[in-house]
């Protein structure tokens, strides 16, 4: 099959072949960041604007190279320094991008939707680096990635995304990807954020961690933010990690070879202990040096089917 | 002084239980027995169906404050070519209608700019706010005839009831958007199966139904009229349903995009499709159908919310809330209710006359001789392909276009004078 | 795509890696010390996998072994067809100092040769890089020049060489085909 798509929303979108066919492309680039010449010209004379609505850092990085690595020309944009803060449209301000001829926008904004509204309204590719709570396409692909690379396969693989589900565009788009690619995957964490409408796309929903993870080949554990605390969703930090936290005690009724995964940044002593994070189970590093493969794939794809 | 004869007409008056083919004569502005004329334009409406005029409850004008997206002009008429003859003016105009003057703006303004009847409908609150109950007297004497907050909704219930009780005093019909604002948190559309999938903030049903539910309370404790907008939930509907049943003096409205629309359609992102109260479930659709079928809810009304394409052409959370609805109003209710099989052509026809009238008190809205002559004819065979670049309504924020109806207004007469005819 | 007609039979073609495999030889006499075949993805790997197996039998050497997909090289991205999958990349050897023979089935504009140039010098600095084409057609766009060349070709710029090793639509053999639309 070929790629034919001029960006990457969701993956919702996508069908189990184009996942796989990326996660196949990924692979390959992963070479090119272990060799001398950590660079290749596939985007030489292309420019790709990064517009992050939403700040980010990680993520913002990992993009940035990916981009410098397939030797594309770059143009950093944030929220605080652009026009968005002067009344701007969303829209006049990424057609005012579109003017310059780049060819890629890759955009994080905090409205879900944001990024599907302005690719149908742009002739340029658009990647989706996060849209609210909506979908996170990246990193859902270089968790699948890791998986895969880890496991050999994903369909059949008992997975299981523990935290704050309905908030988390990483758990939304894992699932969809997952479910495409034969996973079962569970979803656990405390009653007010982890929402039953999941049981009616296939998804296990439960509330009791030992339950979600007691035969799960991968765990992936979410960022627990505070704001959530103080909006009145569970009571603390200490009694989110004292019933869904995975510490070397939890990990004696998990499975010997589980992958424990996070997208991070993480939170020592909340979501995970710092022995559990640093310990043989955890491929938290490997998914940052995956997440590089990945978005260079990406961008190589729907670079490919931007046309002049 | 114009005669008409309209010949030949399926006559469907549901004021006087009236269905047969017949003529009806028309002469300064008056139902008039067609024997009775001397030199009328004759017009043949063989296969028509001829009605009284219909009554939208729920339309916003925009003007004074937002004329881009709509005038008393171009509002009235979108509403003749939607086949209404009279709609009602939601006040959260700005400035607000919550006081005498800016009533009298408005039906000066509509008697020389609007072709249809505007009704004008004051803020039960100063500036519609929720805080202080505006001049509910004086309003009355500038000929408001209803109250509304539309767009908002009070939050304390000793107010409400105060306002219900004053309302009543001066037998000013109460027409309320059911919302708790705490429930509703900030939502951009339906709280359920769609709004987890899509991560969006969702509107709980349940603050529908918990105002809904203080309405009916303060209806019973009062005996006073209160009509539920916009009804959108299956539980809204139960309840109104076992309320009515007591003799309870609640009734309700439903729009045609709560009757043919799901929060699933939202999954593109279309901002067409953001209105507030949000586009539900298929079990609250179905509910709502359930509830005009078996006449707990009385009444179609559009919410026809005007806004321009720059004003919704931005992220779904940030769009404003409201779609246009005068234009489509019948064909998406005929297409789904009456093609659909849920209704008749009469019971229909009902919800976009007598039962808006009886919501305004209007007394003996029907045919009858002597009855002001607003008239609605509408081709129910004419199948048709919603096209919004043909609206007169000066915006455009449809979620209907390129849908495939059936039946089409094709003659709208306000006070004997055609507004709208189409042969 | 559609076949018009047969070049050359599977046997021609075993005899062209043999008569090739042997210049080779020739050229370097200690293959397996000093050179290394790179097959350019798909045809050129098959193709150097059976030249390979040649020397060997010749030498009693079999010279370094790797695979390179030039996708990421192309200077045409976005400008054309949809992007198909790229292939595996393998270079497990030391490049520097060393000789490269550059495999490919066929030499049509050049533009494959460049930019696996471009891609074999991003791992290293080889001490020479030398071209083995099955078919060279002559003319190229590019100034590149096959050394080791089964058959020559001067079929017109809008006919298709295809070679086949089997386990496709076609039979093993060398044939010419229309472009594929």
């Amino acid at each position: 099959m070929q790629w034919t798509k001029k960006d990457l929303l969701c993956l919702y979108d996508l069908s189990a072949e184009e996942i796989e066919f990326i996660l196949d492309t990924a692979a390959e680039f992963k070479k090119v960041s272990e060799r001398r010449v950590k660079k290749v010209p596939a985007l030489r004379g292309k420019t790709v604007v990064n517009l992050f609505v939403e700040p980010s850092t990680r993520t913002r990085v990992s993009f940035e190279l990916a981009e410098q690595r397939l030797s594309a020309d770059i143009v950093n944009m944030q929220a605080q320094s652009s026009s968005l803060l002067k009344g701007e449209t969303l829209l006049d301000t990424v057609r005012n991008i579109e003017a310059l001829q780049v060819d890629l926008v890759v955009m994080r904004h905090s409205a879900p939707g944001a990024q599907a509204f302005i690719a149908r309204n742009l002739k340029c590719g658009v990647v989706n680096a996060g849209d609210g709570a909506h979908s996170h396409p990246t990193q859902a692909l270089l968790d699948i990635f890791t998986v895969r690379e880890k496991k050999g396969r994903i369909a059949g693989l008992k997975v299981a995304i523990i935290g704050d589900i309905l908030h988390s565009r990483v758990a939304r788009s894992n699932i969809w990807g997952l479910l495409k690619l034969g996973a079962q995957v569970t979803v656990a964490g405390p009653a007010t954020l982890v929402p039953r409408e999941f049981e009616e796309i296939g998804v296990r929903v439960c509330h009791n961690l030992r339950e979600a993870v007691a035969d799960a080949d991968v765990v992936n554990l979410l960022r627990i933010q505070h704001e959530r605390q103080t909006a009145g969703f569970f009571p603390s930090t200490g009694e989110y990690a004292r019933f869904f936290g995975i510490n070397d005690e939890t990990l004696k009724y998990m499975k010997p070879d589980v992958l424990i995964m996070h997208p991070g940044p993480i939170n020592r002593g909340v979501e995970l202990t710092g022995d559990v994070a640093d310990g043989e189970h955890s491929v938290i590093l490997e998914q940052v040096t995956n997440g590089l493969a990945i978005r260079m794939a990406v961008l190589y794809l729907v670079a490919g089917c931007v046309k002049k | 002084m114009s005669e008409y004869i309209l010949k030949n007409a399926r006559v469907i008056d549901p004021g006087r239980n009236v269905d047969s083919i017949g003529d009806i004569g028309v002469r300064d502005g008056v139902i008039e027995a067609p024997e009775k004329l001397h030199s009328p334009e004759v017009i043949d409406l063989s296969g028509k169906v001829l009605s009284p005029g219909f009554i939208d409850l729920h339309v916003h004008l925009r003007q004074p404050g937002n004329t881009q997206a709509e005038t008393i002009a171009t509002g009235t008429a979108a509403a003749a070519a939607g086949g209404f003859t009279s709609i009602v003016a939601m006040p959260n105009t700005t400035p607000a209608a919550d006081n005498a003057g800016a009533i009298e703006f408005l039906r000066q303004n509509a008697a020389a700019q609007g072709v249809v009847h505007v009704l004008p409908c004051g803020n039960m609150t100063k500036e519609g706010k929720g805080q202080e109950m505006s001049g509910i007297g004086s309003l009355k004497s500038a000929g408001v005839v209803a109250l509304s907050d539309d767009g908002r909704c009070i939050q304390d219930h000793a107010l409400m009831r105060h306002v219900v009780e004053y309302a009543k005093s001066f037998e000013l019909p109460i027409l309320d958007h059911c919302e708790d604002n705490q429930l509703a948190a900030g939502g951009v559309m339906h709280e359920g199966k769609w709004s987890v999938l899509l991560g969006m903030r969702g509107i709980s049903g349940a603050s529908e139904e918990l105002m809904i539910a203080r309405n009916i309370i303060l209806a019973r404790q009062i005996d006073w009229q209160i009509h539920m907008q916009h009804v959108s939930v299956r539980e809204s509907v139960k309840l109104l349903r076992a309320a009515r049943a007591e003799g309870i003096r609640v009734t309700g409205e439903a729009t045609p995009h709560h009757i043919a629309l799901t929060d699933e359609c939202i999954k593109r992102y279309d901002t067409n499709y953001k209105m507030n109260p949000p586009l539900r479930s298929e079990s609250d659709r179905q509910a709502v159908i359930e509830g005009l079928a078996d006449g707990t809810l009385t009444a179609i009304a559009t919410d026809h919310a005007p806004h321009t394409r720059t004003a919704k052409e931005v992220e779904f959370d940030s769009a404003p809330c409201g779609i246009i609805g005068l234009e489509t109003a019948l064909p998406v209710s005929y297409t789904i209710l009456v093609k659909g099989g849920v209704l008749t052509l009469p019971q229909l026809i009902r919800l976009f006359t007598a039962g808006p009238a009886e919501i305004l008190r209007f007394k003996n809205y029907d045919l009858a001789v002597g009855s002001v002559a607003d008239i609605t004819v509408i081709d129910p065979e004419a199948c048709w392909t919603v096209d919004k670049n043909t609206f007169r309504s000066k915006s455009r924020n449809t979620p209907f276009h390129g849908m495939s109806v059936q039946c089409r207004p094709v003659l709208t007469m306000v006070a004997g004078k055609i507004v709208h005819r189409e042969f | 795509m559609t076949l018009r007609k047969q070049l050359y039979s599977a046997a021609e073609m075993e005899e062209a890696i043999a008569r090739m495999a042997n210049a080779v030889a020739a050229a370097f006499p200690h293959p397996g010390a000093e050179c290394a075949l790179v097959g350019i993805h798909q045809l050129g790997v098959p193709l150097a996998e059976r030249l390979r197996d040649a020397i060997r039998g010749i030498t009693g050497q079999a010279p370094e072994f790797g695979k390179l997909d030039i996708s990421m090289y192309r200077d045409d991205i976005g400008n054309r067809n949809p992007l198909p999958l790229i292939r595996e990349t393998e270079i497990d050897f030391d490049v520097n100092d060393r000789i490269i023979i550059l495999v490919d089935d066929v030499l049509s504009s050049g533009r494959t040769i460049r930019a696996a140039l471009d891609a074999l010098t991003d791992y290293g600095r080889p001490r020479m890089i030398r071209l083995a084409v099955l078919v060279d057609r002559g003319e190229p766009e590019y100034p590149i020049r096959a050394d080791f060349v089964g058959f020559t070709s001067s079929l017109p710029a809008d006919r298709k060489v295809a070679v086949s090793f089997g386990g496709d639509e076609l039979a093993p053999g060398i044939y010419e085909v229309d472009w594929k639309k």
